[in-house]
């Protein structure tokens, strides 16, 4: 379907790229602090922090450094941690699948919360029921995630022992297991951005007239309702969804820390504190590309629901 | 002596017995431990943090070792060693029969290769350490090691980790095209000859040290130590999430407890909450220059306002807001814990009425204004320094505080643009010529990035780098000790403990003063 559109897509990520590239070496560079004196600290005589900036060519002029990173980047290397001392595309290796793992997790425990929420709140509309079900997630998105994951680690971690706390595991059923709460926390997050739209979203389509005529077809409710309603309803979702992956990964920062997972989001906050120039460069490119690839699937479902939605 | 003092000695004790446990221990099994990061790289000779240092020691021997208060050298390989009268010669004999964790033999030539290693000055941060070394000789199992001068720190340097005995021919066997990339390979797969060998990594979340079966050191049942089967660390960086993860049982220990929680901890029946003493000194560091970095000038460079300054801080009620009761006021520039720290130090006592008094002697009866760096996010360092305002206050120093997150902050005073800075220190050796020549000496550090410099002490601290005379040494010392506080260039507050949290059945852990994760002699009780 639509090759040559998404063809098209595809190379306009290129500029993009570009673009990330040049702002993210340029900003890395210009902020105070550098990832020798960070790592080398106190101790570090002016002497060996400059010998140590010159094995790893920071003393060169930064349109030079900036050369060599593209150069690296022409050959698919990112280069090699500072801190760590391995290459980058490595630590990518090992911690994108647990974020990536999070992330889906979390977009499934989300979906699974917010659609039969939102339905409920659209069929009863304006009772307490629907009352109910907005107030609690008006509350759930104002409270910060990282108050939520402490109190459910608290409570279903320490206090019942239900769930480990914090950790990966080391098979899918144990990450299943252990990447329980953190999805929920990240998941109630994104419930609470969902079901509000879903339930306009329901209630506008609810009203519309093929419903009418469906009922008066004699179509149960329920079928109405998964063949006619939310899949229309869920359009606007589908996209806002798509939209929220990129957040759910930059959310995914503050969750990994307090429940101990070894992901994209604690590299990233490590080697931002370490000023470990390779690895955020490494980390911000994966990120843009990560965010239009998801943004064009967003677009592609969007079309597969949405016959209108013209792809050009 | 107060209640508190009685209670921190009491409490040193048990820490000191738990370690040499008179009936016998259990072996085996799994002790899992909370870090709050990981390690970055794991080579005795180029690391650069804490967090590879408190652990190489768990994975590489020394030929010396730090004894458990941190002050003193035990024989490690090296058996015996003697230093000769001119303090020019280190002669060491090595333990027969010792072995690397794959099981093959330590060789004298391992010996001289590691030191060598480890005194290249390509090789890092650490050279200094080791820079009065000339030549080191093996054969046999005699190590000789020549020094181009008297050096009295060179026992404690070879009890130091950037001196640990790596095996020559694994290194030189490693993947690499020269040593940074062999190192590289290596320290990913160390073997060493401490009580413990890596046996799984996975960055970021937790690494797992087997026993080494051939580790040289006997335990109280006079088989080999470690007792421990397995040591797993885990790292968790959220403090609250460590504790939780201690008291769910699924951690039997955990470092790194914030202070203000040990309180809570202590009454946890599950839980011994053990304060570690350590050579941990938290100040606050002036830039004494007499024009700051934009140009304006720095009353700061004025000994009259910085002893005003020392004096209008009150050390125990600081201990009880920032330290909740742990710490321990400064007496001098360098810990109680690190050697040649002289108890006669008088240091500063709480006197507004001396500081307002300095203040209006220096010019400045309508007080003056001073601006210190903050490390963003410090719960501690924003205690501290809210504290200090109200103190500074009431004599009229206003303090005005900036945040900046860690590497800003260094850049900024590596650059010497700043007027005032939070500042922390722990000793890597059991000598006090560390410190001294960070804190004291105008050398490569500018006095800890002060500025500051004092002919008397550079002169008695170049005497004391060579005196071998124990008792000369120590009065160089406290003499040192002494210009230092009257000259004040630094201000000296607290010594803070280790926190770790144990469960009740772990025994024998011991964190040294120097930061060592001492693991060698744990066991976990039934």
């Amino acid at each position: 379907m639509h090759t040559s559109y998404v063809l098209r897509r595809l190379l306009q990520i290129i500029p993009l790229f570009l673009a990330v590239m040049v702002l993210v070496f340029t900003l890395v560079h210009l902020i105070p602090g550098d990832p020798v004196s960070t790592l080398l600290g106190d101790r570090a005589t002016p002497d060996i922090v400059a010998r140590a900036n010159k094995e790893l060519g920071l003393d060169k002029p930064l349109l030079v450094q900036f050369g060599l990173f593209v150069n690296q980047l022409l050959h698919g290397n990112l280069g090699e941690s500072i801190n760590l001392k391995i290459p980058v595309l490595r630590l990518i290796g090992e911690r994108l699948p647990v974020t990536l793992f999070l992330t889906v997790y979390a977009a499934v425990l989300g979906v699974l919360m917010a659609v039969p929420l939102a339905v409920l709140a659209a069929v009863r509309r304006n009772t307490w029921v629907d009352a109910l079900i907005r107030a609690v997630f008006q509350v759930g998105l104002s409270l910060p995630v990282f108050y939520v994951a402490l109190q459910l680690l608290t409570l279903l971690g320490a206090r019942l022992g239900w769930f480990p706390i914090g950790g990966y595991g080391e098979n899918f059923g144990e990450h299943l297991f252990h990447l329980f709460l953190p999805a929920l926390t990240l998941g109630l997050n994104l419930a609470a951005i969902l079901v509000r739209t879903l339930r306009n979203s329901i209630i506008e389509v609810l009203t519309a007239e093929y419903v009418d005529f469906a009922r008066a077809k004699g179509l149960r409710s329920r079928v109405i309702m998964t063949r006619h309603v939310l899949r229309n309803a869920l359009i606007a979702t589908v996209t806002l969804l798509g939209l929220n992956i990129g957040a759910l990964i930059g959310g995914a920062v503050i969750t990994e820390t307090v429940f101990a997972i070894p992901g994209v989001g604690r590299l990233m906050v490590d080697a931002i504190f370490g000023r470990d120039y390779p690895v955020i460069q490494g980390l911000t490119l994966m990120f843009a590309l990560i965010v239009s690839l998801v943004f064009l699937a967003t677009d592609l479902i969007h079309a597969r629901l949405d016959p209108r939605a013209e792809l050009s | 002596m107060n209640v508190k003092r009685m209670s921190r000695i009491a409490l040193s004790l048990a820490a000191a017995l738990t370690v040499g446990q008179a009936f016998a221990a259990t072996r085996g099994g799994q002790m899992t431990f909370g870090r709050y990061a990981d390690s970055l790289f794991l080579d005795p000779v180029l690391n650069d943090a804490n967090l590879d240092i408190w652990i190489l020691t768990n994975l590489y021997d020394t030929l010396l070792q730090p004894t458990a208060d941190g002050k003193g050298v035990q024989p490690g390989l090296a058996s015996a060693y003697s230093l000769s009268k001119d303090g020019k010669t280190v002669s060491l004999t090595l333990r027969s029969g010792i072995k690397f964790a794959d099981g093959s033999p330590i060789t004298a030539a391992d010996v001289k290769w590691s030191l060598d290693r480890a005194r290249n000055p390509d090789n890092g941060a650490w050279v200094g350490l080791v820079g009065s070394i000339a030549s080191v000789a093996a054969s046999g199992n005699k190590v000789t090691v020549t020094l181009k001068k008297p050096d009295p720190s060179i026992i404690p340097a070879l009890a130091t980790f950037n001196t640990g005995i790596m095996p020559q021919k694994l290194f030189n066997a490693a993947p690499g095209k020269n040593d940074a990339e062999k190192a590289k390979a290596f320290a990913e797969k160390p073997i060493g000859s401490g009580p413990f060998v890596l046996s799984e990594w996975k960055r970021g979340s937790y690494m797992v040290l087997k026993r080494n079966p051939y580790y040289w050191k006997m335990g109280d049942d006079k088989k080999a130590l470690p007792y421990l089967d397995t040591l797993r660390f885990e790292i968790i960086p959220d403090d609250n999430t460590r504790i939780l993860k201690l008291q769910a049982g699924e951690l039997q220990g955990a470092e790194f407890i914030p202070l203000s929680r040990v309180a809570e901890l202590k009454k946890d029946p599950k839980i011994n909450m053990v304060l570690f003493p350590s050579t941990k000194v938290n100040d606050i560091i002036m830039n004494n220059r007499p024009k700051l970095k934009d140009g304006s000038a720095n009353p700061l460079s004025d000994v009259r306002v910085r002893q005003a300054l020392n004096y209008a801080v009150n050390r125990d009620a600081l201990i009880q807001l920032v330290t909740f009761g742990t710490g321990k006021p400064m007496k001098s520039f360098m810990s109680s814990g690190t050697p040649l720290f002289d108890p006669a130090q008088k240091g500063f006592n709480y006197d507004p009425e001396k500081a307002k008094a300095l203040l209006k002697a220096a010019g400045y009866a309508n007080g003056i204004e001073v601006t210190s760096m903050a490390t963003s996010g410090s719960a501690d360092d924003q205690a501290l320094l809210t504290a200090l305002q109200q103190m500074w206050g009431a004599v009229g120093i206003k303090l005005k505080i900036e945040q900046l997150d860690a590497a800003t902050k260094t850049a900024r005073y590596r650059a010497n643009d700043f007027q005032m800075r939070t500042g922390a220190w722990t000793d890597d050796i059991a000598d006090p010529s560390e410190i001294t020549g960070y804190y004291a000496v105008n050398g490569d550090t500018e006095a800890a990035h002060t500025g500051f410099t004092d002919p008397a002490i550079e002169k008695l601290f170049i005497q004391s780098q060579q005196e071998t005379d124990k008792t000369k040494r120590a009065a160089q010392y406290r003499q040192i000790q002494t210009l230092y506080a009257a000259a004040s260039p630094t201000i000296f507050l607290f010594e803070t403990p280790y926190a770790v949290a144990l469960l009740n059945n772990v025994k024998g852990f011991n964190q040294i003063p120097l930061g060592n994760n001492i693991f060698e002699a744990t066991w976990l009780a039934k």
